[in-house]
């Protein structure tokens, strides 16, 4: 093993008779944006699950800060923020109210202070009194980033997060990544099936097919190796078969 | 606050913020208030006539220079007139359990906010306690307004005051009452967590609502001779005790199957229990608390040891991250 932030050793997950992911090794450092690019189904989800201790792995294991997800989950999940795909949150409660949920939960000493700090960050504290259910998917999604870095976690898993937002949600997503690396040093690991996404946001990338890694380097090597944007999706057809799609979650 | 209760109250609180302004939870609650108190109040007001006719003819009496002691005072029991809110508690108090029980787990899987709390530094334990601690208050607030406004409007309309030992009833009965819904509210909560659609999950808490509730405590009280009859059939041919029980004796299987029927019902438990407390079954109208409680300490502990039952039941499994979601 390396000493990366996040390190994955041989990780297999299996459901039934279909192999989820297949000895998955790789390793992110810190302050790294890492892509995990990947068609539909191709075990992307299925390794969040494991890496953020929601799933136990059926080999293999990983070690978060040092932590390891199978042995000391609760510790992981000290260090750990999560956003999944389509995240609603609590409709009937007010912005504020779903956020100090968040917080107690975190176990935040001062969590109203914690709220307004979070959401003053991303420039959101106009949205703290109104009820999440009158919100667009861009603001939800602010919300659910919101719960996400209250605890100011060293690594932050995000799953497709720009799933289902417009072009002005997509930027906005993109400058708060961009900010959370820089402004708290955060290692953002982000699951997506975008190459354009991979290519404005990340410093590495990884790229999993039918639960396997075929492709793991940093981004600016990657480019230097294989040209601009339209390259690097040449890249990935070329490195990910098209068959047996959508096998695995 | 300790570390390992935090994360409860914090549950706790949260899911109770949430169900209060949830419209379908609070409309089924003013329902049962309702309901409970409609049955209550035509036998108040029949109570209150009577009490009124008592109270003429005793005037009457004295105004003619009579003496009134001589007309027995008849003995009214207000408690009994909470037959109906205990039948409407059986029926949906067990259906506001369950609808509360799969919105705690449902609500969760749906808007993926289970994977979000189960990616915070929280046990599986914590979770759960904290969802059952939720469930529980509420339902036991809901029927806590039942029994309160039963009680004010008894006292309200029949006439007739309350003792203490009469609220006394009313407490015990509220606690067993809280008891009764929070078990629906397990067997909802457990199989919307475990089954893979929450949908099917609803389902099957209301196919076994529908056998316990309706279905099994109804075929043993068909079965029942003695109900073939208004009254009773022994009471009507006037058979005395010592013969019943020797007439019962010769139907001893019929008996035990058909009581076995009833008594595998959480429903019948907790009528008997509460019809025994509130004298509302003959037997038991004017009887000191004391000796009931001990007789029907077995119906009593039945429903209690249901719901610790389906508690560890529900500590006992792990979630699975497939559950994380609705589909």
């Amino acid at each position: 093993m390396t000493d990366g932030l996040i390190e994955i050793q041989n990780l297999s997950q299996r459901f039934g008779k279909v192999q989820a992911v297949r000895g998955l090794t790789l390793s992110v450092n810190r302050g790294e944006v890492f892509g995990f690019l990947g068609h539909n189904g191709a075990g992307k989800t299925t390794t969040v699950h494991m890496l953020t201790t929601l799933a136990p792995p059926s080999g293999g294991t990983a070690r978060i800060a040092g932590h390891d997800i199978t042995k000391d989950p609760l510790s992981v999940r000290r260090v750990i923020g999560y956003v999944p795909e389509n995240v609603r949150l609590y409709d009937t409660l007010t912005t504020r109210e779903n956020l100090m949920f968040f917080a107690r939960l975190s176990g935040i000493s001062a969590p109203e202070r914690r709220v307004n700090e979070t959401l003053e960050f991303l420039d959101s504290s106009h949205l703290i009194d109104r009820r999440v259910g009158e919100f667009s998917k861009g603001m939800r999604q602010r919300v659910g980033l919101a719960q996400a870095i209250l605890h100011r976690p060293e690594v932050l898993f995000l799953d497709e997060p720009t799933s289902g937002l417009d072009p002005m949600g997509i930027k906005m997503l993109r400058d708060l990544i961009k900010r959370l690396n820089n402004d708290f040093g955060m290692t953002i690991f982000m699951n997506t099936h975008l190459i354009s996404e991979i290519a404005k946001t990340c410093t590495s990338i990884g790229v999993l097919s039918q639960g396997t890694l075929v492709y793991h380097d940093t981004m600016e090597s990657a480019v230097r190796k294989y040209g601009d944007d339209t390259s690097l999706e040449e890249l990935y057809l070329s490195i990910t078969p098209v068959t047996g799609q959508g096998e695995a979650a | 606050m300790s570390d390992h209760k935090a994360p409860i109250s914090a549950i706790a609180r949260k899911d109770i913020s949430d169900a209060k302004r949830d419209r379908f939870i609070l409309t089924i609650t003013i329902f049962l208030v309702l309901a409970a108190l409609a049955s209550l109040l035509t036998g108040a007001i029949a109570m209150a006539t009577d009490v009124a006719t008592y109270n003429d003819a005793k005037a009457t009496l004295l105004a003619l220079g009579k003496n009134a002691d001589t007309f027995a005072k008849p003995e009214f029991y207000p408690l009994r007139l909470l037959r109906g809110a205990i039948e409407q508690i059986e029926i949906i108090g067990a259906v506001l359990g369950i609808l509360t029980g799969f919105r705690a787990a449902a609500s969760e899987r749906g808007r993926q906010t289970l994977a979000l709390i189960m990616t915070r530094p929280v046990k599986q334990w914590q979770f759960l306690a904290g969802k059952l601690g939720a469930g529980a208050a509420l339902l036991s607030a809901g029927l806590g307004v039942v029994f309160l406004l039963a009680a004010l409007l008894l006292a309200a309309t029949s006439g007739i005051g309350l003792s203490g030992n009469d609220l006394l009833r009313i407490l015990i009965v509220w606690i067993t009452s809280s008891f009764y819904a929070t078990s629906f509210f397990l067997l909802a909560f457990i199989s919307t967590l475990w089954m893979k659609r929450p949908a099917n999950a609803l389902l099957f808490s209301f196919i076994v609502w529908l056998l316990l509730v309706l279905v099994a405590p109804q075929i043993g009280d068909t079965l029942d001779p003695d109900n073939q009859v208004a009254g009773g059939v022994f009471k009507q041919l006037q058979v005395p005790k010592a013969e019943q029980n020797k007439i019962k004796a010769s139907y001893a299987t019929f008996e035990t199957v058909r009581n076995d029927i009833e008594v595998s019902s959480i429903t019948k438990h907790y009528e008997r229990f509460t019809f025994a407390v509130l004298g509302i079954k003959d037997t038991y109208t004017g009887q000191p608390l004391g000796p009931i409680l001990i007789e029907k300490s077995g119906d009593f502990f039945w429903i209690i040891f249901a719901t610790i039952g389906l508690t560890g039941l529900m500590f006992s499994r792990r979630l699975k991250s497939n559950r994380l979601t609705k589909e």
